[in-house]
Order: C-alpha cells, then sequence, then structure tokens
C-alpha cells in the first residue's frame, strides 16, 4: 500500500500515511492512548500493553500495530478503558514504592509535608510558606491544633520518632505571620493587621509558585468584591458587630504570603458560617476565582476556633493573622448575621450563584431556619455531591454531621468548595478525587535502613518549654530527619499520571511485596529496582548507543529485573546514558539524586 | 575452587562461530563442559567475540538449562509434567529431598553427590511419575521407591558399563527368512529397561546361532506394556511380548529358535533343566508364555483397532536410522517425485526385507538413489495439493498448512527459510519426540517438501534440549543423507541445494512460539514479538520463514504419496487427516496413539486407554496442556476436532491427553497449569507476567483454603483480561485451564471456599487418619518419613497431624487399607 489511506478511530475518520502505527494516528487526533514503554527512538516494545486499542474484536497494543487501510479502531470505550486499567493495576500489584509518603496521604488536606520538611531543611522558608499556604488556609491554628494523624503515619515514628510536623507547619506559618519563635518579624507585634476590604485586596499573579507579597490592584477583582451582601432581612442588623473585623485604613500587610488566584469568573458565593469548614470553603473557591462572602452569626469569624478554645490553646493572634490572610484574599465577611433571622435562603439565592452552609452543628428543628431538609445527624446532603434538597445550596462539616477532628471539618469544607466551584461551572458537582498513590504498606527495619541513609539520624527535635516553637535551626535539623519516603518521580510520573487518569485501584490484587530496593551510586543516580515496570527503554536506549556494558533483563516470567551484566552496578551500565535513561523512564525507577536540601 | 581452565572456552567461541547468534550454543558447550556458566568463561567469551555481556547475561538467565553455580556429582531431574504432577511428583521430590537431606531452598545435598532440578516434562508421560537421574530415567517413581532408585543408580554407577548405547548400531543383517526380533528403542521403552533387554536378546541370539536379527526400531505405542518385542517371521503373524526384562532375553531366544549345533543344543536342554530347578514357577517357556499376546489379544485389539497411522506409519517396523529401511517403504519417494528425480528403491519388500539385501556400501546406495530425471511438479502444485488435502498445523492452533505455504511462497526475496518445530514444551505431551526419535527421515522429507514448496534453501530442526535421543537421532539422520550426498547442494541428488541443521533449545516453553522461537535462534532470548509482521514475512534474520510442528510436517509426505484426497477422507469436514496423542494420566493403556479426527474423546479414552484404573471414576481430560481446558467426563462424547474442542473450553494443542480420575483435583490442576504458565512466561507483557502470577496467588489461596467468594469472581475477571490483553499465545491461552475448570467444576472450587478438598489432593485440606480396620501391624510407623505415626503393635496406631506431611506413604503401605484421607 502506498500514499495516505483512512482509518476509523472511534467513529473519526483519520487519514494516515503508510507505515503509522495506530498510536500515531491516534496522537494526530490527539486522543490520549496511554503509553508506558513507548519511545519514538526506540520503536514499538510491546511490553506494557496500557496502549491497547480493539481492532477486528481483539486487544492489540497501538504502539506497535501498523494502521492498514479500512482499519476500524476502538480506543475510548469502556471496555478497552479497564483492559487499560487492569494494566495498570497489575503492574501497581508488584510496585515497590510509595508515589506520596504515607503523611501526605494521611493528611486529610494534602499537604505535601516532605517537600516543607526538605525546604525547611534547606533553609528555604519562603518556599516552605509557600507550599504550605498553597495547600490549605489557617496553618497557624493546624500547626497547633492538629490532631496530625501524618505523623501517626511517618515511617521515621517506626525507627525512632515521628518528624515533628506539626510543630513545623506550625514554625513556618507563625514565621509568616510574624509570631512565635521563628518570627522574622518581630514577634512584639501580636496585634494582626487589619485585614484587607473592598478596593485594597491584593491578588495574586497566576503561577502558584510565586511568592505573592505585593499587592496588585486587580480590576477585575474590585467590582466582585464591591457588592453588599443583598440581606433583604438582614440588613442593619449585625452590621455594627462586625467589631473586630471592621476595616481599617491601613496599608497591605508586606511580607506575608498569598497564594494565588485564578482570574474573576464573575460567581457569588455565599457561605453561611465562619468555623473551620466555612473558612477552608472560602479558602478554596476564592483561588478558584469565585467572589465568596462568608457570614456569620457571631461578631468574630473563626466559629468553634474562637469559642472553643482559649488564649493558650490558640493565641488570637494566629488565629486573627489567619483570618486576616483570608480577607487579604478577597474574603468578604458578613458579621453577626444570622440565617433565619437576619438572612433568607431565598434571599442568598438571589444575590449569590451558590450557597454554602457550614454553620457548624444544628439543633433539631432548625429546619425551617435554614429551609433545607434536615437527616438525623444534621442536614441532609448527599455524600458526594454536598448538595441539599435546594438547588444551588450545599452544606458541610458538622452541619451535615459532627466533626471530631478540625482538619477533618477543614476537609469537609475543600471538598464542599470543589462541587461549588464544579456546580459555578455549569458541571456536575463531585467530591475530588483522592489523589492516586502506589502504597507500599508497612517496612521491615532492613528497608527503613535504606531510607535513614540519606537523612539525618539525629533524635526528634524538641523546642524547650519556654520557646514557643522550634527556631529556624531546629526546623531545619528536625526537616533532615525526614525519610523522603514520597517517590521522587511523583507528579513527574507517566505511571502515576495514567493511574489517576484511570482510576485505578493501586490495591486491586493484593500479593506478597518485594523488598524495597534502593541502589544510590556515586555518580547520583538512584536505582530502585521495585519501582521497574521493564518497559525495557533503558535497555534498549543503552543497545542503541552501544554502552560497553549496558543493561540487561535478567530471568524469566515474573522474577524479570532489570540489571547491569555481571553484577555490576547500574552505572557501571550506564556510562553513556544515564540521562537520557533518567529522564525517559516511565516511573521512578531510574532518577538523579537531589542534593540533599534543595527539593 | 580452582581456578577455570579457559582453554574449552576459547575452542568453543572458535568451534560455534563468534557472531552473537551464536551464544547459546557456546553458553550450552560451558554447561556441558563445566557443569555450569562459570563467570570467568562468560567474561572470556564477550572478551573473543561479538556477543556483548547484556545478551550472554540475559540470554544464560532466560533458558532453565542454564547454571550459575556448580552442581553436584549427578544431577537428578524430577519431571513435574501434567502426568507426573497428577501421579505425585511433589510427593517424589519431597521423599527425595528427605532421603538426600537437601533442605528446602537448597538444591544439592551436604556430600555434593546429587542436585536436584525440576524440570517441566521429561516426555516419559506414560512412566509417570519420572525422574531421571544423569542419563538414566526412572519410571513409576514413588515415594516409597526413591531409596531403592538412588540405590540402583549408584550401583551401576559403580559398575560404570550400566548401559551400553543403543545408537552406534548398524543395520544388522541376516540371511534369507530370518526372523527379527523388533525392541521399541524410544526415550520411554529404554527408560523401562528395553535397552538392557535389547542387549541381552543380541547376546542370546548371537549365542544360539538362530538365523535371527534383533532390530532397533522406534516407538512401538503401546507404552504401558514396555518393554515390548514384537517376533516376526517370515509369513507369519508377529507375536508381542509385553512386560518384559532382560533376564527373560535367554529364555525367549530359545522358545523361538531352535538353535543349530549340537553344544547348544545341549546347553538349551541344560539350560532349562537348570531353570526347572532353580525357578519355583515352572519352565522357562511358561514363564516367558505369559507375557506373549497377539493383535487379536482384546487389550491390543481395543488399543489398535481405531487407530490409523500415517505420522506414525509402520511404527514398530522401522529401524529409525536405517535410510534404506525407509527408502524401502516409501521413503522420499514423494520428495523425489516432487524434485523430478526419479528414485530407485532398494527392493520394495515391507517386511523382513533385511535378509536378503546385501550389505551396502556407500556407492551402492548412491546408485539406489540417483536415477534420471522425471517431470517434477511444481511448487504451486505441491501446495495446492496441501491446501486440498485440509491439513492443518498440528501444533495447536490449527491454521491451514497449505495457505502458510502459499504466504511464504508468495513473499518476494531470494532468501527463505523453513523451520520445523520441534520445541515441545506441552507438559504431558511427546508425540513430537516420539516421531522424531521414531521417524526422522520422514520428517526430514516433510521439511524438505516444504522448503521446495516456498523455495527455501536452508532447514533448521528447532528441538528442546530435553529430548536428547531426538537430537541424536535427527543429527545423524541428516549427517547420514549428507554422506549420500542427498542434502546440502543437491537435495536427493537433484539440482535443488538444501541445507539442514539443528538447533537445540535451551528449556523454555515459551519458544515453542515462533516469534519466540527465532529470536532464541537468532541467539536472544526467548521473547514473542507483536505479529503481524507474521514469520511468513518477516521471520528469521527479517526473511520469510516456514515454522510447521514435527507432526505437521511428518503428515506431509503421506499426502503427496497417497494424493490430497485420500488424507481429505479421514477425519471430520473441518479437521481432515489424523492426529496424534499422548495418552497418559489416570488410564490403563497409556501410550502413544493416531486416531482419524472426529474420534471421541470416550473412544479415546474407554476403548483405546481402557478406562480408569480399577474402582476409580474417570472424571474428565486435559486436553491440550496449559493452552487446553479439561473436558469432564460427561462431554466424552465431544468429537475430537479443532472446532468442537474449542466449543467445550479446550484446544487440540499438540496433543497431550491426560486422563483425570476422581482422585485428582481440579483446583490444583488449575493451579498446575498456572504454575507452570508463570514458571514459563517470558516476562515481557504485563497481563502474562503479572496477570498469570495474581491468577495463581488467588489459586493458591484456594488450593491452602484460605480463599473467600469474591476471590472465585476475580479469578474469573481476570482470567478473561489476561486472555484478552495478552501479547502472545501463551499469555492469551494461558487463563483456559483455570476458565475451563471454573465452568465444569466450578463446585470443587467452592467446596475449596469452603475449606473442603473433594478429591483429597490439597495437602492443606486434607488429613490422614487410621481406621478402626488397622491391626497394628506397625507397617505405617516404621514407613512414615517424619515419625508422625508413633508404634503401638497390636493396637490401632494413630496420626500426629501436626507431624505429617501427607507424603501418602502410610496409605501406600498398609495392608488393610486401614488409613483414611479426609
Amino acid at each position: 500500500m502506498k500514499g495516505p489511506f483512512t482509518i476509523s478511530l472511534d467513529g473519526s475518520p483519520v487519514t494516515v500515511s503508510d507505515g503509522e502505527t495506530v498510536l500515531q494516528a491516534a496522537r494526530r487526533l490527539a486522543i490520549d492512548i496511554p503509553t508506558l514503554c513507548y519511545l519514538e527512538k526506540c520503536g514499538p516494545l510491546n511490553s506494557c500493553l496500557v496502549c491497547l486499542v480493539k481492532i477486528n474484536g481483539k486487544l492489540v497494543p497501538s504502539c506497535g500495530t501498523k494502521a492498514t487501510p479500512g482499519m476500524v479502531v476502538e480506543s475510548e470505550t469502556e471496555e478497552v478503558h479497564e483492559a487499560r486499567r487492569t494494566a495498570l493495576e497489575l503492574l501497581f500489584s508488584d510496585h515497590v514504592g510509595d508515589c506520596l509518603s504515607p503523611c501526605q496521604r494521611l493528611c486529610p488536606l494534602g499537604l505535601n509535608i516532605p517537600v516543607m520538611l526538605r525546604q525547611l531543611e534547606a533553609g528555604q522558608l519562603a518556599e516552605a510558606t509557600a507550599t504550605v499556604r498553597g495547600a490549605l488556609p489557617l496553618p497557624a491554628v493546624l500547626g497547633r491544633l492538629c490532631h496530625h494523624p501524618c505523623e501517626q503515619g511517618c515511617r521515621r515514628g517506626h525507627w525512632d520518632d515521628p518528624a515533628a510536623i506539626r510543630d513545623l507547619e506550625r514554625f513556618v506559618a507563625d514565621a509568616d505571620l510574624g509570631i512565635g519563635a521563628g518570627a522574622i518579624e518581630p514577634v512584639s507585634r501580636s496585634v494582626p493587621p487589619p485585614p484587607q476590604r473592598e478596593g485594597t485586596t491584593t491578588a495574586a499573579p497566576s503561577g502558584d509558585s510565586a511568592l505573592v507579597n505585593s499587592p496588585v490592584a486587580d480590576a477585575s477583582l474590585a467590582p466582585r468584591l464591591n457588592g453588599i451582601l443583598p440581606l433583604p432581612q438582614g440588613e442593619g442588623r449585625g452590621e455594627g458587630k462586625g467589631g473586630v473585623d471592621q476595616p481599617s485604613a491601613s496599608p497591605p500587610v508586606r511580607g506575608r504570603f498569598l497564594p494565588a488566584c485564578k482570574p474573576s469568573t464573575g460567581k457569588r458565593v455565599a457561605i453561611i458560617g465562619a468555623g473551620p469548614t466555612g473558612l477552608t470553603a472560602a479558602y478554596h473557591l476564592a483561588r478558584q476565582g469565585h467572589a465568596v462572602t462568608v457570614a456569620d452569626r457571631h461578631p468574630q469569624a473563626g466559629g468553634t476556633l474562637r469559642t472553643g478554645t482559649d488564649e493558650n490553646v490558640l493565641p488570637r493572634a494566629a488565629l486573627d493573622g489567619e483570618i486576616g490572610q483570608l480577607t487579604r484574599l478577597g474574603i468578604e465577611f458578613k458579621l453577626g448575621v444570622e440565617l433565619g433571622r437576619d438572612l433568607s435562603l431565598e434571599g442568598l439565592l438571589r444575590g449569590f450563584n451558590a450557597v454554602l452552609l457550614a454553620v457548624g452543628e444544628i439543633a433539631p428543628g432548625d429546619s425551617d431556619k435554614l429551609g433545607v431538609a434536615l437527616a438525623a445527624t444534621g442536614i441532609k446532603a448527599d455524600p458526594n455531591t454536598c448538595a441539599t434538597n435546594v438547588p444551588g445550596v450545599f452544606a458541610a462539616g458538622s452541619a451535615v454531621r459532627a466533626q471530631k477532628q478540625l482538619v477533618k471539618a477543614m476537609a469537609e469544607g475543600k471538598a464542599a468548595a470543589e462541587c461549588v466551584h464544579l456546580h459555578l461551572r455549569g458541571k456536575a458537582p463531585r467530591r475530588p478525587e483522592k489523589p492516586f498513590s502506589s502504597i507500599m504498606g508497612r517496612m521491615e527495619p532492613g528497608e527503613l535502613r535504606l531510607f535513614l541513609q540519606q537523612s539525618s539520624t539525629g533524635a526528634r527535635v524538641t523546642p524547650c518549654e519556654a520557646c514557643r516553637g522550634h527556631s529556624a535551626k531546629e526546623a531545619a535539623d528536625e526537616g533532615a530527619r525526614c525519610l523522603h519516603c514520597d517517590c521522587r518521580s511523583s507528579g513527574n510520573c507517566v505511571l502515576q499520571h495514567y493511574a489517576q487518569v484511570y482510576g485505578a485501584d493501586a490495591s486491586r490484587f493484593r500479593a506478597e511485596r518485594r523488598p524495597f530496593e534502593q541502589h544510590l551510586q556515586p555518580g547520583g543516580v538512584i536505582f530502585e529496582p521495585g519501582k521497574c515496570i521493564l518497559c525495557g527503554i533503558c535497555v534498549k536506549l543503552c543497545e542503541l548507543a552501544g554502552e560497553p556494558l549496558g543493561l540487561t533483563f535478567i530471568g524469566r516470567g515474573f522474577d524479570v529485573r532489570v540489571a547491569t551484566p555481571f553484577n555490576r552496578t547500574i552505572e557501571d551500565g550506564l556510562q553513556k546514558v544515564a540521562e537520557e535513561c533518567v529522564k525517559h523512564c516511565p516511573t521512578g525507577a531510574l532518577v538523579f539524586r537531589e542534593k540533599r536540601g534543595v527539593a | 575452587m580452582p581456578p577455570i581452565d579457559l582453554q574449552f572456552t576459547d575452542a568453543a567461541v572458535a568451534r560455534l562461530g563468534r557472531k552473537p547468534e551464536a551464544v547459546i550454543p557456546i553458553l550450552q558447550a560451558l554447561q556441558e563442559h563445566y557443569g555450569y556458566l562459570p563467570e570467568e568463561a562468560l567474561r572470556r567469551v564477550c572478551e573473543s567475540s561479538d556477543i556483548t555481556p547484556a545478551s550472554i547475561n540475559g540470554v544464560a538467565s532466560f533458558y532453565d538449562m542454564f547454571r550459575f553455580s556448580p552442581v553436584g556429582k549427578h544431577l537428578v531431574r524430577v519431571c513435574t509434567g501434567t502426568a507426573c504432577h497428577v501421579a505425585g511428583a511433589e510427593r517424589v521430590e519431597d521423599a527425595l529431598r528427605r532421603h538426600l537431606r537437601i533442605p528446602a531452598g537448597a538444591d544439592t545435598d551436604a556430600n555434593r553427590q546429587f542436585t536436584i532440578e525440576q524440570v517441566a516434562c521429561l516426555g516419559t508421560c506414560t512412566l509417570a511419575p519420572t525422574i531421571r537421574i544423569a542419563e538414566t530415567t526412572f519410571g513409576y517413581t514413588t515415594a516409597e521407591s526413591i531409596p531403592d532408585k538412588l540405590r540402583d543408580f549408584l550401583e551401576h554407577e559403580a559398575a560404570s558399563s550400566a548401559v551400553k548405547s543403543t545408537e552406534e548400531l548398524r543395520r544388522s543383517v541376516g540371511n534369507g527368512g530370518a526372523v527379527e526380533i523388533h525392541v521399541g528403542l524410544g526415550s520411554c521403552c529404554m527408560a523401562k529397561g528395553s535397552d538392557r533387554l535389547f542387549h541381552a536378546l543380541r547376546e542370546n541370539a548371537a549365542a544360539c546361532g538362530g538365523n535371527v536379527v534383533v532390530k532397533r526400531v522406534g516407538c512401538v505405542g503401546m507404552c504401558h506394556r514396555t518393554p515390548m518385542i514384537e517376533v516376526a517371521q517370515p509369513g507369519k503373524p508377529g507375536t508381542f511380548y509385553a512386560d518384559l526384562s532382560p533376564s527373560q532375553a535367554r529364555a525367549l531366544v530359545q522358545r523361538h529358535f531352535r538353535p543349530q549345533g549340537l553344544l547348544q543344543r545341549a546347553s538349551r536342554l541344560w539350560t532349562r533343566t537348570v531353570d526347572s530347578l532353580l525357578l519355583e514357577d515352572a519352565a522357562p517357556q511358561q514363564e516367558v508364555q505369559r507375557f506373549s499376546m497377539s493383535k487379536r489379544d482384546p487389550g491390543v485389539r481395543a488399543f489398535l483397532d481405531k487407530q490409523v497411522h500415517i505420522a506414525t506409519e509402520h511404527f514398530g517396523q522401522l529401524d529409525p536410522l536405517d535410510l534404506d529401511e525407509y527408502l524401502a517403504h516409501g521413503g522420499f519417494e514423494a520428495l523425489a517425485k516432487c524434485l523430478g528425480v526419479k528414485l530407485r528403491s532398494p527392493k520394495s519388500e515391507v517386511r523382513s526385507n533385511s535378509e536378503d539385501r546385501n550389505p551396502k556400501s556407500e556407492t551402492a546406495s548412491e546408485q539406489s538413489a540417483i536415477g534420471h530425471r522425471q517431470p517434477a511438479i511444481a511448487p504451486a502444485d505441491l501446495i495446492s495439493t496441501l491446501e486440498q488435502s485440509g491439513l492443518r498445523g498440528r501444533g495447536g492452533a490449527g491454521f491451514p498448512t497449505g495457505q502458510k505455504w502459499r504466504v511464504v511462497s508468495q513473499q518476494p526475496g531470494g532468501t527463505k527459510y523453513v523451520i520445523c518445530n520441534g520445541d515441545e514444551g506441552d507438559p504431558g505431551a511427546f508425540m513430537d519426540r516420539m516421531i522424531l526419535e521414531s521417524f526422522p527421515y520422514r520428517v526430514i522429507e516433510g521439511l524438505a517438501l516444504a522448503a521446495l514448496a516456498v523455495g527455501a534453501h536452508e532447514g533448521i530442526f528447532y528441538i528442546r534440549h530435553e529430548y536428547p535421543l531426538a537430537v541424536k537421532r535427527v543429527r545423524a539422520a541428516i549427517a547420514e543423507l549428507e554422506k549420500r550426498g542427498w542434502l546440502g547442494e543437491k537435495l536427493l541428488g537433484g539440482a535443488f541445494p538444501l541445507k539442514l541443521s539443528v538447533f537445540e533449545g535451551a528449556g523454555a516453553f515459551v519458544c515453542g512460539e515462533e516469534t519466540a522461537l527465532i529470536a532464541s535462534v537468532e541467539g536472544e532470548r526467548g521473547m514473542p514479538r507483536l505479529r503481524p509482521p507474521f514469520p511468513a514475512q518477516e521471520g528469521l534474520w527479517g526473511k520469510p520463514t516456514l515454522i510447521n510442528n514435527v507432526e505437521t510436517l511428518a503428515l506431509v509426505p503421506w499426502i503427496v504419496r497417497n494424493s490430497a484426497e485420500k488424507f481429505a477422507t479421514i477425519g471430520t469436514a473441518k479437521s481432515k487427516g489424523t492426529k496424534v496423542f499422548a495418552l497418559a494420566g489416570k488410564i490403563r493403556r497409556g501410550g502413544l496413539i493416531e486416531v482419524p479426527m472426529g474420534t471421541t474423546i470416550r473412544e479415546i479414552v474407554e476403548e483405546i486407554g481402557g478406562g480408569a484404573a480399577e474402582g476409580r471414576r474417570f472424571k474428565a481430560v486435559q486436553i491440550g496442556g496449559p493452552s487446553g481446558g479439561c473436558v469432564p467426563a460427561r462431554l466424552a462424547d465431544t468429537s475430537v476436532d479443532y472446532e468442537s474442542l474449542r466449543e467445550v473450553g479446550a484446544i487440540m494443542g499438540s496433543g497431550g491427553l491426560v486422563v483425570l480420575d476422581d482422585t485428582s483435583c481440579m483446583v490444583d490442576i488449575a493451579r498446575y497449569f498456572l504454575q507452570f504458565t508463570q514458571d514459563q512466561s517470558c516476562g515481557k507483557c504485563t497481563f502474562c507476567r503479572i496477570g498469570t502470577k495474581r491468577m495463581l496467588d488467588i489459586l493458591d489461596r484456594l488450593c491452602a483454603g484460605k480463599a473467600s467468594r469474591p476471590h472465585l469472581d476475580e479469578l474469573e475477571r481476570l482470567a478473561r483480561q489476561v486472555g484478552a490483553g495478552s501479547l502472545c499465545g501463551l499469555g492469551k491461552t494461558a487463563p483456559n485451564p483455570v476458565l475451563s475448570t471454573l465452568r465444569y467444576f466450578r463446585d470443587e472450587y467452592e467446596a475449596h471456599v469452603a475449606g473442603r478438598c473433594p478429591a483429597g489432593k490439597c495437602t492443606a485440606l486434607i488429613h490422614y487418619c487410621v481406621t478402626a480396620d488397622c491391626t497394628g501391624c506397625t507397617l505405617c510407623a516404621q514407613r512414615c518419613p517424619v515419625n508422625a505415626i508413633p508404634m503401638t503393635p497390636y493396637q490401632r496406631h494413630a496420626i500426629d497431624d501436626a507431624k505429617c506431611t501427607r507424603c501418602d506413604t502410610c496409605r501406600v503401605v498398609c495392608p488393610h487399607n486401614a488409613i483414611d484421607v479426609k
């Protein structure tokens, strides 16, 4: 056959030239057929089989199947997807490694803890602040009150003591707020700076990693914040009780981190309740570019954080500082107003595109006041969408079901924010999926020792009573105790990416795990054989480059592994193409070691 | 350890070549010489050849036969083939380990005398369970008999001249009217002592001085009755003697042949007298009489009547390596016809042909072969003949052979290859081994016809190394043809050049898959690749390559000689001709059979095979090995043809047919095959490498009584996905044994979920106990290898369940059937 011809891909005709594979044709149609073992230079290796498509009733790998005239290919069908998902799940059943560290997986808010720890170790406080404040609001509060499930999962705890994650989070937050032992600014300034409001709000330039410390007048933001709560009943009442949160004309606070917000969407959200759930939801919605107004019946924001704690447990400087940060994000607070008294749901729905009820635990019979249906535990809300019986009205946190743990209550707020956000974008609301992670499970002492090779062996650093937290030096020392359980390829891993896309269940096939192995090489290459999926790319690259030793497959069947001949080290095999192999490894099996202390 | 002598390594490289593809033959040579692969030697090979370290390490670690550490003085190979498995191979290995005190995880005893190695299948399935110590195969081993077998071996070893080779023989020539004694000398016959019988017969025949020829022939098919001989007298029907031992040779010879000369007669008389004095029983005459049988014997008739011998034509009659005899039976007629050379056959007698032929010189035989030219049959016509015959590949998939030939013949380019696939890896199958051992010339003729049809001038026999005799005989047959000038430049003296060679496999089931086979010949790890392109388009060295199975090729000369139409009259509408099966397992008459397609399973099992053993119930047949399935007894009327077998969830496969009875656990069978495919997976694609492993995990759980109902659903779901997603045939068919047993024997799976093994096979789920029938004879207590039975004379014994290893010895030795398995 010569010259271009046509094939059908999921019903769309595609013109392909002779010799082209189905995969190449699909990619031109922007159909994202997943591949792990495919690298053009190497030719089709046909090992991973996640690129399956269906042709003539048979599943075949698209990377190695040449298109022929009139071919009919199915790619994005449930059957094909299930086969791809199974291939991924099989790979994970023999994948010795964690994408995400146990601490991060256990954090209901998904804070990237190991990165924070490494940044602290490196003395990169600004970066650490961005890591923390980019992931969650109120770190100064959580850094004091969180029940830190992260530390329970910390692998270091299986060796001696877990890393002091909560204390370090507090250290980061306090430093940013200018309170506590590690504060960069004088501790004396314990009164929080007045929060920003209308017109003076800071907005972040786009780009997540940007350190935002200069107020940028964003014309698009100003108007959306100009509106006053349209409260037909409640107007006037409680306005004056706004007390502490009343704006003052202070200049914007310099030196504090504000995460980036997306451009304004023009949508308005009312959140009823300024407790942990409401505040967290407000933070995430604001970052999505929505105009958020938080109303609370109390004169001050904070909900149970304020009513349920005292100065010793949670210094007001910390709480107020954090709320101030939220104000600076453009969130408007309307305090001293109560739903059913000053506000009505109908009224809110006239002025806002969505309403989130985060009013905390409710009493029986509040149904009338709230205007939504109740269940035995609280407001009746769909567990998957947070939606109540009233369209456009969502509910979350203790208002739905009593939350015992602060961080969980906040996570509920985050989930509700995602649902509301999807609703505002005209999509079906759905709780966010947990980020995918391969899970290695409990480790043997010998395996832990491998991780310890690269960590500080020091004992947990506990600041003295008198100190109000870690010093910068102590924080760095404590951060150095992190074992780096998270995969160096996480976020940059093809396997992880497609597992998330295909909703793979990493633990579908429970099996005895192989021991974790890690080969640290003097030249900086790290080889973790348990993460190798035997795609064969590195073996082929060595062959193409004429490596003197190269890499090869050793053994057969389930026990095949990639190794250097004659039991030599990986770097012996990779004298010419180490960089190329690391670059093209589809998982974290071959990586370069970052300089310790640099995240 | 003393330094390694690298001179051999250098010599091997010099002899076998420095090209990358020489790696497997070189490794085989090193393994043979050093007993393992010393690293120094491997490095030396890399230094002195184009073989790279990556290649030599990758290849050496891929194939089963290569070892990286020295072995003990004797290698004990434990066959784990299907028939051996159902007959208790695990217990045999346990007993070996116990006896030699080799702990789990180790393979060699403390004195470094014996190294134990599992092999996928020795292909001596009718003798199951089988072990092979060095070159000697022992059949019917039990946990009980292991110490004896080892002692037996060591004694023979001490005697050093234990067994003389039967391979160096040349034809025995008798005078006119000589009586021939045919001794079947296939590997399985030899494992049962046929070779010793052969030598004993020869000595006695020589001593007797009669006009008698003791002749080596190929497989006689009736493995269940070997050592077996046929006495063929001109003009009389043959008499068979079965189950003989070497000590009976003399009596046999004397029964049939009147000794010549006074001295001999006196000796005969004397022998009889002495024997009658010495033997309690009776005169040797009667002694021998017990073993005689004729073709009219009901058992023999049942075994033979349904059979049609095409691939195994003249079975039990031909000396495998006697070229002239092959020629006399129409051998190479088909090839000569196609080549257009006239083959003047030396005498056309069929039986007792050896007596009136003169010893041949090379020139004489050459003259007999090359005659004047006759019009050749065009390759296209040859292919048409094949197409018309309806012949389909006997390797398992059943692809039409003529069509395959046509595709290869139509490929452009001058260089093409033909390969005979003799990598018969299915455990429980030994048809190809038998055909290669018994009819090497026939397979060569088939391959030569294929080469002629497609225009290939180079042919390769790929034969697994576990079949040493097959390798030896095919090599010898090729050498004989070369000697006569019938191979090489002038095939059969004609104008068509054809070079043939033998490539020994190195132990990898997956190499039966044609793309993996090609990779192996090219000196690589035997990893299959995606098809298309098919080998017919891009095969060995990227050239069009025709790969046919041994049996397929063995059928070709018959078809060409007898016409496609005649072949097509045999069999069913879509499956023509015959199929050779290795009939083994829980059956009375195991052996090698050739039946027309369309014969039912019941006819094979119950008529030919005589059904299950006394008191046992025929439950299922496993057809097609690891790619096949289990057909339950209630579907025994299923016709044996490609389509019908597929319909019931099995496949024709290469022809292993293992009969299972009520003592066979179907979950265990499924697990056995998954273990096999998992061991043999090349490890390339995800579905096969990990998918079969995860299926095996679930089956292991089931057999250990640790599975729950959701596991069954996951097993079935995964089985379908592995079948749909795998890259090559091995993975695609690996789930079949699971799916077919789930389909027909789901109740057994559910019993395992409930913690029971109805067949009493899964050791984790069964318990041995002593019933009230116990007389307190203490035999079980004496024999228990782990002292789990305290000796309590005259009282009912008891078994300590915690100590019991379920070796079954007590049940076997108990004279009162007082051991119960629950």
